[in-house]
């Protein structure tokens, strides 16, 4: 009996350690690639020029920026949906469900093909200002979130069992403001939080829909940018948008505490 | 003697609340965007799906995604996505396993899937400048094997802007995507059902045959499916790696939006709803298996 | 020669002592209980029957052959979960005749079987559904008669009714043992519930901390506890000082009245004084009409209108109570707060602790 436990282990083991390969060798190679920027010697020379570079600032500002309004205008949407629903029009929960999955059957090529037709033209003309075509990128970066937003949401609103807690501030005289604010909002911010840093680590590499929306204003046509012109300046890129990542996934799992499906969104 | 069947849900006894038309103001805002955002522009591809360019109503469009360019592209794109579902799959299943029945030690598990929510996000523009970094011509990987084992991978064919290299590019975040979605359900194998099944006089492995994986094949080929889904609809990673080469349904959307080649609205409005049509096949097969397994596992 | 036998069983995890110095004999066709609070080391010896724990030190015999590091899959004993652990992909006679198909039985054999099983216990008409679609009491039935269709040589359960409502649980509790008693199997019934264990078994193990406190027939557990830790934890016990104890004429003092002894032997020393041991249902009402009766009298401080029983709790002396349990009949005219009450008990009820 031990013999096999033993087996089993090995079989574990060589599966880990076939994973952290995986994982951790384009890092390796991507890093050292990154510093080789001048020949012979390892040096930071790439990053150097990434960070004295106005671009990378200003386009990761903007990035982030739209992270920002993104998440506020997540929140704003989906809160008080997920609570009304749960509370007052349990018979919409289906559609919601629904409708918070068709991002995956839509996906942001699609999207992105479909909001720059009805947009751009009449009657809405968002894309003849900066205002509007910054008002559509975020609208189309609250929909590829949605999925996870509204399913952190609605798992934190379970777990606190809204209804009673409602019921509770309605007998000691709150209304619906106040229940909302104090009550909903506060007891929730875990599920917030962590739905809001899985939406910045999304946003601020986003592609797809950056490139065609708004161009080399955002990071991520930035990044592909100077991926065509500058070989190490881009491995030194792709390394701090790794750790970009690394420390807003992080903080999740800070929040989430391990629970693993809090995870998955996210462009491609 | 009789038997009684006790409650299964008992349901709290609160009358439902009175509903008014003043309840659906509180979720208009909502409808209100998914409609605008989502269901417009859907929809607007979708009838501009059967227009032509002199605004009349035809089926061309949907015909012409059968020539044989836009078939492979199509075809192309399956198959990708395919591959790297399954092998996506196997492998992030294997890991899960390692780390949740295959007895190693605690921390693992969170390690693991903190780097997996890292690595299945870490998709697009700078994945694909890790990958060429690793196996492009003079990638890290590349060199590595030449000077020690003295293969040379592109001598031997590979290449990493090909759909092998793209495969294996897709499959960095495609396996810690399957590790986050099915950690949950290996984790919700009860002991008891190994334990019983050992004691009924089953060994390991018939325990696994007729009980575990019968049991977990729902969620495996769910999240088989989201990973499909997951690599049919991407872009940025293949257009990076790959500038366009390989003709990805995405990539042909892509230059369809940028208005590249034949400038043919119609057509690239039915490759769009092609793509729809084929994502909301899997999201439906991918509903029927969830349904199926949490039925199950009810308690 | 005993069928069932454990010889110096322990178990340790770690540091931890679960099971100590664990010895016992079962014959076939007994049922006997492993009684306890949790973390008594009761479950971890099941499952070392079972084989799903391997014993740090000992030796365990089943039917003459040594079964101490048999896998468990090799053993041929059935289990019974708390959590029933049906397959959930399975249906109910799926379940039933996992065992048999395991080993390969002929499909007509194992139809024949699970039809058996199906009726013995009551669900005939039930072969075709799931476990999700059953209720918790009828999940067991199905558990059980899954441990039962492979002719298991002994049957272990492992709190098998706690999962269920209070009905439920008494109702297959007597099914069990029916079903145990027809079949002649050999089981070993583990749980923490004293009622179900003294209702069910045919011997009961006692056990705190990882040791036997005593092993006795249910008889021989309530009336004649071996250790203080039995008497507390099987039915309630008075506990009370007493004084004056004197050894020539077998009496004492309880709250200054006069009590006559079987014994002045003390079993097993509580504290440095000499207590009082005996159980609340010993007690009537009334004066003593026997010379070999006891009489107290007191007042009473509260009392308890429990359907079948009536518990008092009667002060005999200042801050000295005395649980009383009494039969409720239509005529008893049940005294109140305050009352004062004559209470009479034999004499070979009480002894000294």
């Amino acid at each position: 009996m031990k013999a096999r436990a033993l087996l089993g282990k090995l079989w574990s083991w060589f599966w880990i350690v076939l994973g952290v390969l995986y994982f951790f060798t384009p890092l390796l190679a991507t890093f050292d690639f990154s510093l080789r920027a001048r020949k012979g010697m390892l040096t930071f020379l790439a990053y150097e020029h990434i960070f004295k570079d106005v671009n990378f600032w200003r386009t990761f500002g903007f990035s982030l920026q739209m992270g920002f309004y993104t998440i506020i205008v997540s929140i704003v949407l989906v809160v008080p949906t997920a609570y009304w629903i749960r509370l007052r029009l349990p018979q919409l929960r289906p559609l919601a469900e629904f409708i918070s999955m068709l991002p995956f059957v839509v996906p942001a090529i699609v999207l992105v093909f479909g909001l720059i037709r009805v947009f751009s033209g009449p009657p809405f003309h968002l894309t003849n200002t900066f205002t509007g075509t910054n008002a559509l990128l975020v609208a189309g970066y609250v929909v590829l979130t949605l999925p996870y937003t509204y399913r952190a949401v609605d798992t934190g609103l379970a777990a606190i069992d809204v209804r009673s807690l409602t019921e509770a501030a309605q007998s000691l005289g709150a209304g619906w403001g106040t229940i909302l604010l104090r009550i909903v909002f506060p007891n929730l911010r875990t599920a917030i939080l962590s739905g809001a840093f899985l939406t910045l680590a999304t946003v601020i590499g986003e592609y797809t829909m950056a490139s065609f929306i708004v161009g080399i204003k955002a990071f991520g046509p930035y990044m592909s940018l100077v991926g065509q012109n500058k070989t190490y300046e881009s491995s030194s890129l792709a390394i701090i948008s790794f750790l970009l990542t690394w420390a807003f996934m992080g903080l999740i799992q800070l929040f989430n505490r391990g629970r693993a499906e809090g995870q998955l969104a996210g462009a491609r | 003697m009789p038997f009684h069947r006790s409650p299964r849900d008992a349901r709290q006894a609160r009358p439902a609340l009175p509903s008014s038309w003043k309840n659906w103001l509180g979720v208009l805002p909502f409808l209100l965007f998914t409609a605008l955002f989502i269901v417009l522009p859907s929809v607007y591809l979708l009838v501009g799906a059967f227009r032509d360019n002199a605004g009349h109503f035809t089926l061309k469009n949907f015909a012409d995604l059968f020539t044989p360019s836009i078939l492979s592209a199509y075809w192309v794109t399956i198959r990708i996505s395919l591959v790297t579902a399954v092998l996506g799959g196997l492998f992030g299943f294997m890991l899960a396993y390692a780390v949740t029945i295959g007895g190693l030690p605690r921390w693992m598990r969170s390690a693991l899937l903190t780097f997996s929510g890292v690595a299945s996000n870490f998709a697009g523009v700078p994945l694909a400048f890790a990958f060429i970094a690793t196996l492009g011509r003079t990638g890290m990987v590349t060199v590595l094997l030449k000077h020690w084992l003295g293969l040379n991978l592109y001598d031997r064919g590979f290449n990493l802007y090909s759909f092998w290299g793209l495969s294996v590019t897709y499959l960095y975040f495609q396996f810690p995507l399957m590790v986050l979605i099915i950690t949950p359900a290996l984790e919700g194998l009860r002991r008891e059902w190994r334990e019983a099944a050992l004691n009924l006089g089953a060994s390991s492995l018939e325990y696994w045959r007729r009980v575990a994986l019968p049991i977990l094949l729902p969620s495996i080929l769910g999240a088989m499916i989201l990973l499909f889904g997951n690599a049919f609809g991407a872009y940025a990673t293949a257009l990076s790696l790959t500038g366009g080469f390989i003709n990805l349904v995405t990539i042909v959307i892509g230059s369809q939006i940028k208005g590249d080649i034949l400038y043919n609205p119609g057509l690239g409005y039915a490759l769009a709803m092609g793509m729809v049509f084929v994502m909301a096949g899997a999201m439906g097969i991918y509903f029927l298996l969830r349904r199926r397994s949490e039925r199950w596992l009810r308690r | 020669m005993s069928f069932l036998t454990l010889t110096n069983i322990s178990k340790s995890f770690g540091s931890t002592d679960a099971v100590r110095d664990f010895n016992l004999e079962v014959e076939k066709g007994e049922l006997v209980s492993f009684l306890g609070p949790s973390g008594c080391g009761k479950t971890t010896t099941l499952r070392m029957i079972a084989g799903f724990e391997l014993p740090t030190t000992g030796v365990i015999t089943l039917d003459g052959q040594e079964i101490t590091h048999q896998p468990p899959h090799q053993r041929n004993v059935g289990m019974v979960f708390q959590s029933y652990a049906l397959f959930p992909n399975l249906t109910v006679a799926q379940n039933i005749g996992f065992g048999l198909e395991v080993r390969k039985t002929p499909p007509a054999a194992i139809k024949e079987r699970v039809e058996e099983m199906l009726a013995l216990i009551h669900m005939e008409e039930y072969g075709g559904r799931y476990p999700y679609q059953l209720s918790g009491g009828q999940q067991q039935r199905v558990a059980l008669a899954r441990a039962l269709a492979i002719r298991p040589r002994v049957l272990l359960l492992d709190e098998p009714l706690s999962a269920l409502d209070a009905k439920i649980r008494t109702e297959l509790r007597l099914e069990i043992r029916r079903i145990q008693q027809a079949l002649g199997i050999t089981a070993i019934y583990v749980t923490h519930d004293q009622e179900e264990a003294l209702s069910l078994s045919d011997r009961i193990v006692v056990m705190n901390r990882g040791r036997i406190e005593q092993v006795g027939t249910p008889t021989q557990i309530y009336n004649y506890p071996a250790t203080e830790f039995v008497a507390f934890f099987v039915g309630q016990l008075n506990v009370l000082p007493i004084t004056d104890l004197d050894p020539a004429t077998s009496s004492c003092r309880l709250g200054g009245q006069l009590i006559t002894l079987e014994s002045v032997a003390v079993e097993h020393p509580l504290q440095d004084t000499p207590h009082l041991a005996i159980r609340p249902e010993e007690f009537d009402l009334g004066p003593a009409r026997q010379p070999d009766q006891n009489q107290l009298t007191g007042r009473v401080e509260t009392l308890i209108f429990l359907g079948a029983i009536v518990r008092l709790r009667v002060e005999v002396a200042p801050g000295l109570l005395v649980s009383v349990d009494l039969f409720n009949s239509r005529e008893l005219n049940l005294p109140r707060a305050g009352d004062e009450v004559v209470l009479h008990f034999p004499r070979h009820a009480c002894w000294l602790m």
